[in-house]
Order: structure tokens, then sequence, then C-alpha cells
């Protein structure tokens, strides 16, 4: 690997953030995303891992202590470089399938024919063609999801915050989204910043973990996850390297209630 | 997963044929649903005509339905009749359009500016809460007795009702779309255009078809109290003059009106909100 040519995606360093004086919420939080590295950010709930998330999007006002750059530049709501898929679809009803594929593209300026190009070509890859007409109501939650996975990666951003966006869905359809996240990213090689409090999910799509305490929230262990690609998930759940990960995650997140 | 349907094919997953939707749809018009109601009315017509012959209550008093079914076949067909259907539905359509404008204006301004709102509140509480028809012998003094008197007496009514529906509505908004428009930059006219005012059609319309039923019975009622024209000021006339016949005829014609505003109405929501 030539690492000169590896840049940062996220930088944040020695960062914290109190809302409203009081208790801390996030303290000397430091990490890094690598371009096209895929890292996933679990601990308990309550520690901050949301409001870091939120932080690198641009929706909360920058922390008065540490520095954060995203894609190289200060956060900020509508970079870009930046796509940010939330736990809930966030489908416009009033919009069927296509369009809402095609929604990001369109507020970021692309013509109506070219997005919805694209939008058609997203909605098949996570398995909706057919469903172009179809509007979120007529659709399952699983649908629902994949309608906004394929909005998120139609934007073609070289970064995705995402959180928690399997958080919403039955356990059997969170493995079938997570297997088609898998191939998505695979295919495209991003970086991705992953919430989640899911810790198979974490080590199934992950090549690092990052294990935040509960509040305030501090990075406790940085956990390389050596599993080759591409994977499967299937075959991951009887892998027993995937076990052993996910047995240290645990030991990790214990380790951070006991503190 | 495969299409398992074409393209137009919606909603999804009611496999039934147009037909066979609109015949379950309740209120849809079916030769078998309508045989009992038929029975129902025409059993019920003729018991109050044999008890209005037969002397057992005053028709006078209580009408009879050959004397309604007289009234309409006498008056329905005379362009006086109609001219005055015009001026009512005229008063409360220009009531109805002017307080609706007005009112989302209103309300947008109170979403815009929250301090504007808190500060209108407690004058809007109090004005709401007045029975708007005691402000009709003001409006008739002020406005006279022709249409102004009936638009003022509606827009009183529309204006608030649709004022507190567009508030509600665009305060509803799911704020999950707005953080997503924010994350994707979005400029606030395409945020407003393009998911606030979707978002809020369906509570506003709700508004807006209470509020032109409310339209209509204020015009009425405003009429009854004073006017020179309009199917109230008829009422008014017929009532005072005994004829029994002549009211309950009028009261079927309105009705009559109000289905068909209401039936306009759902259509209307259908085709803007084939969504929910």
């Amino acid at each position: 690997m030539n690492l000169t040519e590896v840049r940062a995606a996220i930088e944040v360093e020695r960062v914290h953030l109190a809302f409203e004086a009081g208790a801390a919420v996030l303290s000397d939080v430091s990490l890094s995303v690598d371009e096209g590295e895929f890292v996933a950010l679990i601990g308990p709930s309550g520690c901050g891992k949301t409001t870091l998330l939120n932080l690198c999007a641009g929706l909360l006002t920058a922390p008065a202590r540490g520095t954060i750059r995203v894609a190289g530049v200060a956060p900020r709501e509508g970079n870009p470089q930046v796509a940010y898929m939330l736990a809930r679809d966030s489908l416009l009803p009033w919009l069927d399938a296509l369009a809402n594929a095609a929604f990001g593209m369109r507020v970021r300026g692309a013509t109506k024919v070219e997005s919805e190009r694209r939008a058609h070509a997203l909605l098949a890859e996570v398995g909706l063609a057919g469903y172009e007409r179809h509007y979120p109501k007529a659709l399952s939650h699983g649908m629902r999801q994949r309608t906004a996975l394929a909005r998120t990666f139609a934007i073609g951003a070289p970064l995705l915050l995402m959180d928690e966006p399997f958080g919403a869905l039955d356990a059997q359809t969170r493995l079938q989204l997570q297997d088609l996240l898998l191939r998505l990213c695979e295919q495209r090689g991003q970086a991705v910043l992953f919430v989640t409090h899911d810790l198979a999910e974490a080590v199934a799509l992950s090549d690092r973990v990052l294990v935040m305490s509960s509040r305030p929230g501090r990075i406790m262990a940085d956990v390389a996850i050596d599993l080759p690609r591409p994977r499967s998930i299937r075959l991951l759940h009887k892998d027993a390297r995937f076990h052993a990960l996910y047995a240290s995650l645990w030991s990790h997140l214990e380790a951070g209630w006991a503190s | 997963m495969k299409s398992d349907s074409d393209a137009n094919a919606l909603p999804a997953f009611d496999f039934r044929s147009r037909a066979a939707r609109r015949a379950a749809r309740p209120g849809g018009l079916r030769l078998d649903a309508l045989l009992p109601h038929a029975i129902f009315v025409a059993a019920l017509l003729g018991a109050w005509e044999l008890a209005a012959a037969r002397g057992w209550f005053d028709p006078i008093f209580f009408g009879r339905p050959s004397g309604v079914a007289r009234y309409l076949w006498e008056h329905v067909p005379t362009a006086r009749f109609w001219i005055d259907l015009g001026w009512t539905m005229a008063a409360a359509l220009i009531s109805f359009v002017l307080g609706s404008a007005l009112a989302f204006g209103v309300g947008l301004a109170f979403v815009a500016w929250p301090a504007l709102e808190r500060f209108a509140e407690p004058y809007f509480s109090a004005l709401n809460a007045m029975p708007r028809i005691a402000l009709a012998p003001l409006f008739i003094l002020w406005f006279g007795l022709g249409p102004g008197s009936k638009i003022a007496v509606g827009f009183s009514v529309v204006f608030f009702v649709v004022v507190s529906s567009t508030v509600a509505g665009i305060r509803g908004v799911n704020d999950d779309h707005l953080t997503l428009c924010r994350t994707l930059g979005a400029r606030p006219a395409t945020v407003f255009f393009r998911v606030t005012l979707p978002g809020a059609v369906p509570v506003i319309f709700s508004g807006l078809r209470l509020a032109l039923v409310y339209a209509l019975l204020v015009v009425i009622a405003a009429e009854i109290i004073a006017s020179d024209r309009g199917i109230g000021q008829k009422l008014a006339y017929l009532g005072a003059t005994f004829n029994v016949n002549g009211v309950i005829a009028l009261v079927l014609v309105l009705a009559a009106l109000g289905v068909a505003i209401v039936r306009v109405m759902t259509w209307l929501e259908r085709r803007l909100l084939h969504w929910q």
C-alpha cells in the first residue's frame, strides 16, 4: 500500500463537547477515517456517537475545543463530498421510489433526466427494479430503506455518514441490507463512518471498529477488522475469526461499563 | 424480489379491478345497496303523506311530501331560484377564496416569525371563540344587505380555520425530511416548495374542506338574518309566511348542495393526495 496516497476523509482531533454548560458529551475524542475506509462507531446508547456523526455532518455547531476536518474542510451542511443516511428512511411519501432515489441529486442541482437515469440504475442495483413507480406507502420497511440507500449512493459522494441505517429493521431484513451495503461499498470504495449499536453489524461491515465509552464519550478501543473482502454476511456468521472479533469488541464494551 | 405489477397499477398490492374497488368503496353507487334505501325513503314519505292526508298531523306546520315536490317542481326551473342559489354560492365561494388566501399568507408569517404568532395569539383566541354569526348584524350595517356583508361573515369563519390548519400543517412537517434537506444543503426555497408545502397539504386541505362547509353555513345564516337575495333570505320569507313545504324543499336543496361540496372536495383530495 502506498501510504502517501491515502488521505483522511475525516479527521477529528481532541474534540470536547458539552451542551449548555452541562456535563460533557464528548471528552477528548480523536479519530480518523481514511479515504475508502469503512469505520464503525459503537458504544452504549447515549455515549455521543450520533452527536459525533452529526458534528461531522455539520448539523451541530462546531465544538469549542478540538478540530474536525471532513474531506479536508470544516464540517458544513450540504458538503458535496458527503452523503448522510438516517435510521428512518425519510422518504418523501408524495414521491414515488424513482423520484425519491433521485431527490438527493435533484436538490444538489442535477438535471431531472440525468438524476432519474442514475436513480433508475441504483434502484435496480438495490433490488428494486420494477418498483420505480411505487409510492413509499406501498413498499415494505426493507424496500423503503433500500430506496433510501439508492438515494444516498446515487449522490456519488466519496464519504458516507450513516446513523444506524438498519436500526429500525427486523433481524432478517437487516442481514439482507447489510449484504447489500457490503456489495455497494466494495464496488465503489468510498469512505464510511457508520454508527451502530449492533456489534455483529460493525464487525461484518467494517475495516475498523471504534468503541466508545458511556457518557462522556471517549474512544476506548480501535479494533482492526482483518476479515478478507469481498465478504458475505451469511458466510461471516460461520467464521471463527468473526466470532473472535465480536467477543473482543464485547470485552472492550464491558470495560467501558465497568469504568 | 421481482416486479409483479405494471408501473401504472396503483395503489400497489390491490389486485382487484377498478370496478370492484369502486364497488367496495363506501358511498359507491350500487343498485343492490340502493334498493333498501329506496324502500325505506318511499315508506317514510308514504307514511308522512298519509298522515297529512288523514289529518293525523297538521300539514300547515309539518308540510307534506307532495307539497314539497310541487314546490320544487314549480320553483327549481325558474330563473329566480337559480339567481338566489347563485348569490348564496357566490358569497360562500368568494369568502372561501379570499379568506383562505389571506389565511395561508398569515399562517406562513406565523411559522416564519413565531414572535408574531405569540403576539397575535390572545386576539386570535378571543375572535375565534366568538360566535361569528353574532357579528352579522354589524357586518350588515357596515356592508349593506347585499353580498358584501355575507362575504364578510364567511371570511371571518374561513380565515381562522385556515390559519390554524396552515400553521399546524407546516409545523407538523417530518423532522427527518428537514434533516435530510439540511445534509443535502438544500436552499430554503427548495425545502419549502419540495418538502414543507407538500408535507403540509393533507392538514391544510382538511382545514379547507371544513372552511368551505362553514362558509356556506354562515352565509345562509347571515341571509336569514337580513338580505336582499339568496337561499337564506328565501327561507326566512317562506318560514314567516307559513310556507312549510317551501322551507322543507329549500332545506333539501341545501342538503344536496352540502353533499355536492363534500364530494367535490373529496374528489380533489384524492387527486392531490393519491400518495396517502
